[in-house]
């Protein structure tokens, strides 16, 4: 059996306050190149100029970047907005066609993990009551297009959740490789957690992941505060990255800055450079 | 790309507005400060106050990506996105448009998103900005 560590990239969400004001698509590659890291997330509606149909010519510049770079596309993150059109829910139908045009445009930017973000019906983050049915109907188009549609698992939501029972259930009823988990690390978050009204979760343990690792093909490695001397108080990274090496998980961690000062042009790429010497430092102990 | 500026209300593109030589009143560009692009249906009705004058509904249209949109058309506009690298356009109809100088504007949107629970997907992102703009001509 191969040894597998985890990689490295980096959520372009890290950069939103800059995005578009003081960062450009260019800028944002250039700075994951100086980091030396390579996986990359993008936001599929705010990086990508006249989503969903990119000119031929942005897709040639996209290539030219990636190459000149060395950029590897990992996630595509997308949204099926249920509640798009006021007063009503998308149809199974409807949010079926929101997948296609997602999964056809992330395979031809050449992403394999598609984080997907579905319509909630509650504060339990619960997903619309008709998930199963428009996934399993584009499962073949995901595996045609070799891409895996990744729901997040973020806060307040437990590891320890039907919500996560549920997805798991559905991998393993279907036994399908295109649908799987994408962990935020926000639920490992110690101190300073989101505030939700009726929500008093504990944290999940890094060790709670290790069962679901086989369904998880992607990290957002969230944080929202790193010190000078390159600690994150309130994310137990040493322990999660521990548990990741040990079992074998060679996925990419991608760097997702929620903190303060995110339009402070400097502010959020001094954090991430921050995060990566400490990833770095992790996964080489 | 073209970098916009951090602000929501842009001052580049705050001018009267003409259909051919008629001044039918006065845009003004803003950006989607939001991280990621929403489709016109996810937008609910814009307000434009200039030096305490309220613009709000019939007087006020949108213009996303080359698209015009009224706002009582905007729930029913699910095939326009407004992508947060470019600007929108609100036009506000007023006979003869704003003279020369120096104003007050204030603009408020706000917009829907799904993984919110219903409760809160709107009225959390509800967005203002305020600036004081130089019209020209």
């Amino acid at each position: 059996m191969t040894t597998k560590i985890p990689k490295t990239g980096v959520s372009l969400y890290s950069y939103a306050g800059e995005f578009g004001v003081s960062m450009t698509l260019e800028d944002c590659f250039a700075e994951m190149n100086d980091l030396g890291t390579q996986g990359l997330e993008i936001l599929a509606n705010a990086h990508i100029q006249n989503y969903p149909n990119p000119t031929e010519e942005w897709l040639e510049e996209w290539r030219r970047l990636l190459k000149v770079y060395d950029i590897i596309p990992v996630e595509y993150g997308h949204w099926v907005d249920s509640r798009m059109i006021p007063g009503r829910e998308l149809t199974t139908q409807e949010s079926y066609e929101r997948l296609i045009k997602d999964i056809k445009l992330a395979g031809k930017l050449g992403f394999t993990v598609l984080r997907t973000k579905l319509g909630v019906i509650d504060f339990d983050l619960n997903p619309v009551p008709n998930w199963r049915e428009f996934i399993e109907m584009a499962l073949p188009l995901a595996e045609e297009h070799g891409v895996v549609m990744c729901p997040e698992i973020h806060q307040p939501t437990e590891l320890n959740s039907k919500m996560v029972s549920d997805y798991v259930e559905f991998i393993e009823k279907t036994g399908t490789k295109h649908f799987g988990l994408n962990i935020d690390f926000g639920i490992f978050q110690t101190a300073e957690r989101m505030v939700v009204p009726g929500f008093d979760n504990p944290p999940s343990t890094p060790e709670e992941i290790i069962p679901f690792l086989p369904y998880t093909y992607a990290c957002h490695a969230k944080f929202i505060h790193m010190t000078e001397d390159f600690i994150e108080p309130t994310h137990p990274y040493e322990a999660i990255i521990k548990v990741l090496k040990e079992n074998n998980w060679g996925g990419y961690m991608l760097s997702e800055y929620e903190g303060k000062n995110k339009d402070l042009a400097g502010y959020a790429t001094d954090q991430v450079r921050k995060h990566h010497v400490m990833m770095n430092n992790f996964l080489s102990k | 790309m073209r970098l916009l500026e951090q602000q929501l209300i842009q001052l580049r593109g705050f001018r009267n507005a003409k259909i051919a030589d008629n001044v039918i009143g006065f845009q003004v560009p803003i950006r989607l400060t939001y991280y990621r692009g929403v489709w016109a249906s996810q937008l609910r009705a814009a307000t434009v106050t200039v030096n305490g004058e309220v613009y709000a509904n019939e007087q006020v249209f949108w213009t996303i990506d080359g698209n015009t949109i009224e706002q009582s058309e905007l729930a029913s506009t699910t095939d326009v996105h407004w992508n947060s690298m470019n600007t929108a356009i609100l036009t506000v109809r007023k006979e003869g448009g704003l003279t020369p100088g120096v104003y007050d504007v204030k603009v408020s949107y706000d917009f829907s998103s799904s993984y919110l629970p219903p409760a809160i997907d709107t009225g959390y992102f509800e967005t203002k900005g305020e600036r004081k703009m130089v019209l020209v001509k």
